[in-house]
């Protein structure tokens, strides 16, 4: 007996690939989105520093916003640069 | 002295009532008599004493004589009648006991007396000219009716209603010949509907003489009001519920009421008429000559007739409610009788009881209790607007759905299935949910076209529920309402579409996504935000797909396509926690796949979810080629049989990692087809050889087996149960500080936490439930009703 696949309609639920479950900021899920928005994944990413520290992307930019003299890592006080990969 | 005995004679003569004798027609008496013994009396001095004795003779002949002879007359077979007699046929009755003649041949005696007494009257005008005024006609009637009354027997009504219902025989007879369907041949088979004879030997003539003299006897008597007055009126009350019964039971598409209003007018009124007056039939009724008592009697007939009416169309009222529409003219009667008469907690507690004993038991299934729901919902609001009714109605309904736990799904079905069911109907036409606070304002706004709730209900019970009355909502949300929430009903829409976007895997959305639009016109964007993030998941993995497949993205060569619905977690109702381990040759195809959509979408990765999907595989078998589409479970299981044609449930179980229950379930899939055979318990191998397959040809292309349509979803007490879960901590805590406590203490102090953290409802049966769990699983304890923790 031979078996032969065909083709393969399966389900998949994609993830950040992060060093940590959930935004540091508004305390969601990766996965899950920033307060303010509807849609997850592309419509709101994810953003790492260069400390290594990843937040919702409109989170950590609203932090930023508020923090009048130095910007820094809402987690580890460093000064915050963004990660660009 | 002579002379005085032969006065006495004389007077004895005139008078014989002073004997005690009563005699009609009275012997004649010349006037010289008359003369005679005025005379002598004068002499005497006595005639004034004489009058005055005379009125008291006839005072005590009525008393000691009339009305007890009547009486006994019609006691003498004093059987006491039972109800049902009344409804006895004539000829039964004058042949039977002769109750009928007995009572005519009663009256015709009293009516003799009557007259005898009457004539005692004028004799003594002509005996003594001063005593005119001293008793009269009317006096004598009193009299009679006092006598008559005080002695009354139990038995009289039945008499009276046994005569008045041959009497309303016999007057009725030619409207029923005038209206009766049958066909005149069958019809002179029937006995005569007057006198209950067949028709040769028809005595409606003679009945309706012997009849119409009785009665105008006792009206002269001036009897019939006082006398028959409750019998009558038990009759005709008969009467018109019998005609009702007749002619509106079980029609529910045409009105009745005009028609039971003339019927009154025309049939009822006109024999009353015909008993109180001396009318015949042939004369015009003119409003002048109907007495009174006739015009009370209308007003009181008229409605009763409503209230009879109303009675009977509210024990019908379910299935009044099941036909609805088409029994719209039976509501708006009932509409215009509840106008009338005040009947509305008589309708809701019957329609309470009929919703009860018919819908709501357990040989009913849901989706014809929702039916009649909707129904119910419908047929009401038509009867009353104001809701009150409503929602007192159907509040056992609601309560009894809430114990069903398919409701929600059968409603959602109902709502999103293709073809006309009520609910997907309400659902297009589109109306917005009012929230409280709109309909609050709109009420001040309205102020105008405010309607008070109706009276008749109990107004505990309206203050109860007054918070809690949806004023104009609409089906739709009278349905969701069952659950008193809509997030219940939300969570599981997005479940029942989870499981149908995993079932079909077509990437077709557009009709889900039309459902959806139409749900978040009523029930607004925030509850249904889950379910618009699963759809876009949709199209976003067709796209991802069509983009991984499109530009060689995939660089290594592939064995077969992959397509994957890529969803985002977080937004679909959690999966049960099945597995599947695929062989290692098939899992790099996935990995390539991942690998793709990894360098498509930065940062981001996939976890597969091997259980759920559709594979399209080819299975060569000897000269046999079939092409099947299976879940993976089962095409993973297929697959390894090519290598190795003999496993056992075990070793099969720890390679794909599938647990031995649930995998030999899967194999019996493949055993169906003819592919694989047990050969001793726990060991299956192939069957290759052609002699021993079973005929399948047909089945070349086979969708899934029907199993394999379950939910790939965690079953929704599950996800209860892990909702619950999140207490656990609270309840050990609670019961180290406090030891032990019983249910309804641990609910309410979950309740407090429940609240704090604005999340998770619950019930104490459910909460009952999860604590017997864990008594099961032996982490409590439970003794005299309180729960302690497990040492």
């Amino acid at each position: 007996m031979k078996v032969t696949i065909k083709s393969w309609t399966g389900v998949a639920s994609w993830r950040w690939i992060a060093n940590d479950e959930n935004c540091g900021i508004c305390r969601m899920s990766f996965e899950s989105t920033c307060p303010e928005c509807a849609l997850p994944g592309d419509d709101c990413p994810l953003v790492w520093g260069v400390c290594s520290h990843c937040f919702h992307m409109h989170c950590i930019v609203k932090w930023l916003n508020l923090q009048p003299l130095n910007k820094q890592c809402p987690m580890c006080r460093q000064s915050w640069k963004f990660n660009i990969h | 002295m002579g002379d005085f005995s032969v006065v006495w004679s004389e007077l004895l003569k005139i008078f014989p009532i002073l004997n005690g004798e009563i005699v009609y027609p009275l012997q004649e008496i010349e006037k010289e008599v008359f003369e005679d013994v005025y005379r002598h009396l004068n002499s005497l001095g006595s005639v004034e004493t004489f009058t005055a004795i005379l009125d008291l003779e006839v005072e005590s002949t009525v008393r000691n004589i009339l009305a007890p002879k009547l009486w006994k007359q019609l006691a003498s077979d004093a059987e006491p009648k039972e109800k049902s007699d009344q409804v006895m046929t004539i000829a039964e009755i004058t042949a039977k006991d002769g109750l009928f003649s007995k009572f005519i041949d009663a009256v015709n005696e009293l009516y003799d007396g009557y007259r005898c007494l009457l004539e005692m009257k004028p004799r003594l005008i002509r005996l003594n000219k001063n005593a005119a005024s001293s008793s009269d006609v009317e006096n004598i009637k009193s009299t009679l009716r006092n006598a008559l009354l005080a002695r009354l027997p139990p038995t009289f009504n039945s008499f009276i209603s046994d005569f008045y219902s041959v009497h309303y025989g016999l007057f009725t007879k030619d409207s029923i010949l005038s209206s009766t369907t049958i066909d005149s041949e069958v019809f002179t088979e029937l006995p005569c509907p007057g006198c209950n004879y067949d028709h040769d030997q028809c005595c409606c003539q003679q009945l309706t003489e012997m009849v119409n003299s009785t009665n105008l006897k006792l009206l002269e008597m001036g009897l019939i009001d006082r006398l028959a007055g409750s019998a009558l009126t038990i009759l005709i009350k008969l009467k018109i519920k019998e005609h009702i019964n007749d002619t509106c039971l079980g029609i529910f598409d045409r009105s009745h009421l005009k028609q039971l209003e003339t019927w009154i007018n025309d049939v009822v009124m006109t024999w009353l008429t015909s008993i109180f007056t001396e009318w015949r039939s042939g004369d015009d009724i003119n409003n002048e000559q109907i007495p009174e008592s006739v015009q009370a009697f209308k007003v009181k007939l008229t409605y009763f007739m409503y209230e009879t009416f109303a009675q009977n169309v509210i024990s019908q009222f379910f299935s009044i409610i099941i036909d609805y529409p088409d029994s719209t003219p039976a509501i708006e009667d009932l509409k215009i009788c509840m106008e009338k008469i005040d009947m509305r907690v008589h309708l809701t507690e019957s329609l309470r009881s009929a919703l009860e004993a018919r819908i709501l038991h357990p040989g009913v299934n849901t989706m014809d209790i929702l039916t009649g729901y909707v129904a119910a919902i419908k047929a009401i609001r038509h009867l009353d607007n104001t809701g009150v009714i409503l929602e007192i109605v159907t509040a056992p309904i609601k309560d009894y759905l809430r114990k069903r736990n398919d409701t929600v799904r059968r409603v959602v079905t109902g709502l999103t299935e293709e073809g006309p069911t009520d609910l997907s109907e309400e659902l297009a036409k589109g109306e917005l949910i009012k929230d409280g606070k709109d309909a609050g304002l709109n009420e001040f706004s309205n102020w105008e076209n405010w309607e008070p709730d109706p009276f008749g209900i109990d107004p505990d019970v309206l203050q109860m529920n007054n918070s809690k009355i949806i004023r104009s909502a609409d089906i739709i949300s009278m349905v969701v309402d069952i659950y008193g929430s809509k997030e219940l009903f939300m969570v599981e829409y997005r479940n029942l579409m989870a499981d149908r976007l995993l079932s079909q895997l077509d990437f077709n959305s557009e009709k889900e996504i039309r459902n959806l639009e139409l749900l978040k016109i009523r029930f607004g964007e925030s509850l249904l935000h889950s379910c618009e993030v699963m759809l876009k998941d949709v199209t976003d993995s067709k796209r991802i797909n069509a983009h991984i497949h499109g530009d060689g993205n995939i660089n290594e060569s592939t064995l077969f396509d992959i397509t994957s619905l890529i969803i985002s977690a977080q937004f679909w109702p959690s999966f049960n926690k099945e597995s599947l381990q695929l062989p290692e040759e098939l899992e790099n195809e996935f990995k390539k796949f991942t690998k793709a959509y990894e360098s498509y979408k930065g940062n981001r990765t996939l976890n597969w979810r091997t259980v759920t999907g559709r594979v399209n595989i080819v299975i060569e078998i000897g000269e046999r080629v079939m092409e099947m589409t299976v879940p993976p479970t089962q095409a993973v299981i297929i697959y390894h049989f090519q290598h190795k044609s003999v496993w056992t449930l075990d070793e099969l179980s720890s390679l794909i990692k599938v647990p031995p229950s649930a995998l030999r379930r899967r194999i019996s899939f493949w055993q169906n087809h003819g592919l694989i055979t047990e050969t001793e318990p726990g060991v299956f191998s192939l069957l290759e050889e052609e002699s021993e397959k079973i005929e399948f040809e047909e089945m070349n292309i086979t969708d899934a087996d029907e199993e394999d349509l379950e939910s790939a979803m965690a079953s929704a007490s599950d996800q209860r149960e892990e909702e619950l879960q999140v207490f656990w901590s609270y309840i050990v805590g609670m019961l180290t500080n406090l030891d032990s406590m019983p249910i309804d203490r641990i609910h309410q102090m979950l309740k407090l936490f429940a609240s704090n953290g604005g999340g998770v409802e619950f019930t104490q049966d459910e909460l009952k439930h999860f604590l017997q769990r864990k008594v099961r699983e032996h982490k409590l304890l439970f003794s005299g009703g309180v729960y302690q923790l497990a040492k």
